[in-house]
């Protein structure tokens, strides 16, 4: 402990971050009327942090190919220690994420915090739905069970639908005519790195908007 | 900080829920730290490990090379007229997976151009030491190395 105060010490001494921890953490005042279900935005951000975090452990054994992709989940949910809960924890809070999303949509839609001046929060906010959906979609592919395969297969054949450009969608996509290697190349590569990227950068700019505003204050 | 009497008294409570927090931190520190730490350090080529490598005769084709994977370490058997070899795939110099080059009948490390005979003895290359046999045993049809 008194360590640890030594080396906070040798910091806050230089760069003075106590009065930054106490401004936006310790001593920030949030409006008094603000109950339980303001939680569910901070509970997403809270998910998606664990996500990343047993994401970067899954990465370590996972194979993003045709021939190895279900065998290295397998692998990892029976031969590699604790896999089985770094890759459960995963699934399971791919969900969860979706679930706090919408109730944090929920009680902003309920209470209409999205007015003036907040439009925007809300357009980033669905921005954001959409991007974890497709987080969540994309993840789905990846262990190449026949659960994903028909679900990614039934999953982009929605597109097609738009009138004229449609099938040139679903193609693009699929990065061809049906699922195969290639898409589970590319969904990885969505589902690792671009989408976490967006959603990252479209949470900093909620995020920030959020502390420009300030919380709403309900009556 | 200063104190007067009522508050040192303040104060045993306070250490005693700053123990508690803390330990309760560590715990659940302790909760995460684990399973992490040995998700990250489990190694997935020792799986299987001490099994032996067992590989049919019939599959093996003369003046061919064939390459297994053993305890995570690439070999090499090669079939000779005069019976199978096996060596390390690793090159002496640095060990990079010499290739069985099968029309001149030579070992061909692809890093630093070492060259080896059938035998494992050293042609030419940056290399002091021949290929490294490994020892195996003949049993029922079947190569089988278990060292």
């Amino acid at each position: 402990m008194r360590i640890v105060k030594a080396i906070y010490g040798w910091f806050d001494r230089r760069y003075n971050i106590t009065p930054l921890i106490e401004k936006n953490v310790t001593k920030k005042r949030v409006p008094k009327t603000l109950g339980w279900a303001a939680c569910f935005g901070g509970l997403s951000l809270l998910i998606f942090m664990v996500q990343v975090f047993t994401g970067v452990l899954l990465l370590m054994y996972y194979k993003p190919d045709p021939v190895n992709a279900w065998d290295s989940v397998t692998f990892i949910k029976s031969n590699v220690s604790m896999g089985w809960l770094v890759q459960r924890i995963h699934t399971v809070s791919a969900n969860l994420m979706i679930v706090m999303v919408l109730m944090h949509m929920a009680r902003i839609a309920y209470y209409k915090v999205y007015r003036t001046p907040r439009e925007l929060h809300w357009v980033s906010g669905v921005v954001l739905l959409m991007l974890t959906l497709i987080l969540a979609f994309t993840g789905y592919l990846l262990p190449w069970t026949q659960l994903s395969y028909w679900g990614a297969k039934v999953g982009t054949e929605i597109p097609g639908a738009i009138p004229v450009i449609g099938h040139d969608i679903v193609r693009w996509v699929r990065r061809g005519e049906a699922i195969s290697g290639e898409t589970l190349g590319f969904f990885f590569a969505l589902h690792i790195w671009i989408i976490p990227a967006t959603i990252s950068a479209f949470m900093a700019m909620h995020f920030a908007m959020i502390r420009r505003t300030g919380i709403s204050r309900p009556l | 900080m200063s104190c007067d009497k009522p508050c040192e008294q303040h104060n045993g409570r306070r250490t005693f829920c700053r123990t508690c927090i803390g330990a309760m931190t560590a715990a659940s520190a302790a909760m995460v730290g684990y399973p992490v730490a040995s998700f990250v350090a489990s190694q997935p080529s020792r799986i299987g490990e001490n099994k032996p490598l067992e590989v049919p005769i019939d599959q093996l084709v003369q003046g061919q090379a064939r390459y297994e994977t053993y305890r995570g370490l690439q070999v090499i058997i090669l079939t000779t007229p005069d019976g199978p070899l096996v060596f390390s795939a690793s090159c002496p110099h640095l060990g990079c997976a010499v290739n069985w080059v099968s029309t001149e009948s030579l070992f061909r490390c692809p890093c630093h151009g070492a060259v080896f005979n059938p035998d494992g003895s050293i042609v030419s290359g940056p290399v002091n030491e021949p290929l490294k046999p490994i020892p195996f045993e003949v049993k029922d049809g079947k190569i089988i190395i278990s060292v």
